[in-house]
């Protein structure tokens, strides 16, 4: 299915580079790092979802909370080990991937963004209110048992996490169910038309969103340590995400990747520069600016450029 | 119970006041401005600055935010949504990232404490069981006058007229000789101005802080799709649906509970009756 030698070559050269990293660079660094991967997970899985279908989730810290969530309850006060309660998490993830898609059998465009941002609001109310001795309330939990220790274990951990999903969803959108999402994406009515059954691939593509925020977010509690409401279902995280797929080029798979390790890394390089409030308003201009220069993101712009060069090259030429 | 009924009459209205910029906007272009909230934050913050820090008369206080917020109104028309040609996912994204830049701005000249704004009209009244601040009963009387004053606007000026015809038809509206162009400049200002007072009102009833946009564009949300798309009247309802709703569910059940029906709502009627409640094509 179009696979190229080309494409295994660089995946394979990504991931070599990415395993012998921890030899060069700093521990600070690679804790920076760990942070890109999971966002890259969330942005992944968002894309699934938004990028493809072409229905924009504003909600998707609601599945990544679940997860997250149901793992950490799990393990801090009920003892499950952790090699069951992520699983269990990414189950309650899924079946919350389906009350989500409830809305999307009916109601499409802005309307599906607000009835998912409703989703998230409803959640982090929930969450402060309805049993607090489980869920720690506003204040959340902390203390919650995690997987590895140290930097260096924690990125191989997170890469690894963020490689296979990555490897495996670029293996799935070259399938012909990865075809008739991206066709949904473009024109509903004529999948539809052509005998494909939508409401079917949708859930699919609702369901494999669902896994993948399970899983990462499962895994991000384990990592942290701890989770609190506002730092999960919170507008600024949900732009984090949002923003990570669309600037790296959404619809792809290498594009959330770009976008969550430029975004991460924008952010810590402007640390010393500025080091107060500002940080933040420079951080989300800039993102402002080249989403509106490009809306398909770097990737694209990416390509036009390596499309020009070699226009020019060939011009050069005899 | 009669504290329920004031209160609640008296929420319902601000929270119609903050309802109806955003309600213009979507009803004229179909565009979910997501940075509305914004509008709120800023005008609740320029009315602080003026009137707090450098001590001018409210009046002018309030004034300085509606200029403030139709300004930005006009600038977000003209350099983000008029270089997006109206495609919807780009302009609910950018308005996105614009709102937490907004916020990261706010910060950044205000530092991220909350404060607390002086009471606009000092004061209490005592009828019946109730307590009524002044304050409050100023907001949901301005709110009533300003929604009063819209809806006169919109009905029977030649401007409002020509806003109701661009809601409705775009092309045919250019062919009667509106310039849909400077329709939507002018509402997209209004809609800033009429954000950035609900603002001053909303930050007195509530408090200052970078993070307060989310709350009323939730509910400013919540009363154009239950109310349904251009429909000034079905946000007036539903505002005041909600407004009691709070109330009921903070006076009788738990305060944590206030959003959650309404959330609960936005769900409902949009997997039920995804037009919303009173849903008509009119402005």
């Amino acid at each position: 299915m179009g696979i190229r030698w080309q494409h295994i070559a660089l995946w394979i050269a990504f991931i070599v580079v990415m395993l012998a990293l921890p030899e060069f660079v700093s521990k600070g660094t690679l804790r920076t790092i760990i942070f890109a991967n999971f966002l890259a997970i969330f942005a992944i899985s968002w894309d699934v979802l938004s990028g493809r279908t072409g229905y924009i989730s504003f909600g998707h810290p609601f599945l990544i909370g679940i997860g997250a969530y149901t793992s950490a309850i799990l393990s801090y006060r009920f003892g499950f080990p952790v090699a069951a309660s992520i699983p269990l998490a990414v189950v309650a993830t899924m079946i919350g991937g389906t009350l989500f898609f409830l809305p999307a059998l009916r109601i499409r465009g802005s309307y599906f963004a607000l009835v998912t941002l409703a989703f998230m609001e409803l959640m982090y109310q929930l969450v402060q209110v309805i049993r607090p001795d489980l869920t720690g309330g506003t204040r959340g939990m902390s203390g919650i048992e995690t997987i590895t220790r140290g930097a260096v274990n924690n990125y191989y951990l997170s890469f690894s996490l963020m490689v296979i999903i990555a490897l495996a969803m670029w293996l799935v959108m070259k399938t012909r169910l990865g075809t008739a999402l991206s066709a949904i994406g473009m024109n509903e009515e004529s999948v539809r038309g052509s005998g494909l059954d939508t409401t079917k691939l949708k859930l699919a593509a609702f369901m494999i969103a669902a896994f993948i925020a399970g899983l990462g977010g499962a895994f991000y509690v384990h990592y942290l340590g701890s989770i609190a409401p506002r730092a999960l279902f919170d507008i600024n995280f949900l732009f984090t995400i949002i923003v990570a797929a669309l600037i790296g080029g959404a619809s792809t798979i290498i594009g959330p990747m770009i976008g969550a390790f430029f975004l991460t890394f924008l952010l810590e390089y402007l640390r010393p520069v500025l080091p107060g409030a500002e940080r933040y308003f420079i951080y989300g201009g800039i993102a402002l600016i080249l989403y509106m220069y490009q809306p398909k993101g770097i990737y694209e712009v990416a390509k036009q450029g390596w499309g020009r060069l070699r226009a020019v090259r060939a011009g050069a030429g005899p | 119970m009669s504290q329920i009924i004031i209160q609640g009459l008296l929420l319902s209205g601000l929270y119609a006041l903050i309802a109806v910029g955003f309600t213009l906007i979507f009803s004229i272009g179909r565009v979910l401005n997501l940075a509305y909230g914004a509008y709120l934050m800023i005008g609740g913050y320029v009315y602080y600055h003026f009137t707090q820090v450098l001590g001018l008369p409210q009046i002018a206080g309030i004034l300085m935010a509606a200029i403030f917020g139709c300004v930005i109104g006009i600038l977000k028309y003209r350099l983000i949504v008029k270089t997006l040609k109206g495609d919807h996912v780009a302009v609910e994204i950018s308005t996105l990232i614009l709102a937490v830049v907004i916020q990261a701005g706010i910060v950044l000249v205000f530092n991220d404490s909350s404060k607390i704004l002086h009471p606009i009209v000092p004061g209490v009244w005592r009828i019946g069981g109730a307590t009524v601040t002044f304050n409050i009963l100023t907001a949901a009387l301005a709110s009533w006058a300003i929604l009063i004053g819209l809806y006169l606007f919109v009905r029977n000026t030649h401007i409002g007229r020509a806003m109701q015809a661009v809601s409705m038809d775009v092309k045919g509206a250019a062919i009667s000789g509106v310039d849909p162009d400077r329709i939507n400049l002018i509402t997209w200002g209004i809609s800033g101005a009429l954000g950035a007072v609900a603002g001053v009102f909303f930050a007195s009833y509530t408090q200052l802080s970078p993070s307060m946009w989310v709350a009323p564009l939730i509910i400013a949300v919540a009363v154009v799709i239950v109310g349904g798309i251009g429909s000034i009247i079905g946000s007036l309802i539903v505002a005041h649906i909600i407004g009691f709703m709070e109330i009921i569910s903070t006076t009788l059940i738990a305060a944590e509970l206030r959003g959650v029906f309404t959330m609960l709502l936005i769900i409902g009627v949009l997997v039920m009756r995804p037009r919303g409640l009173f849903g008509r094509e009119e402005l």
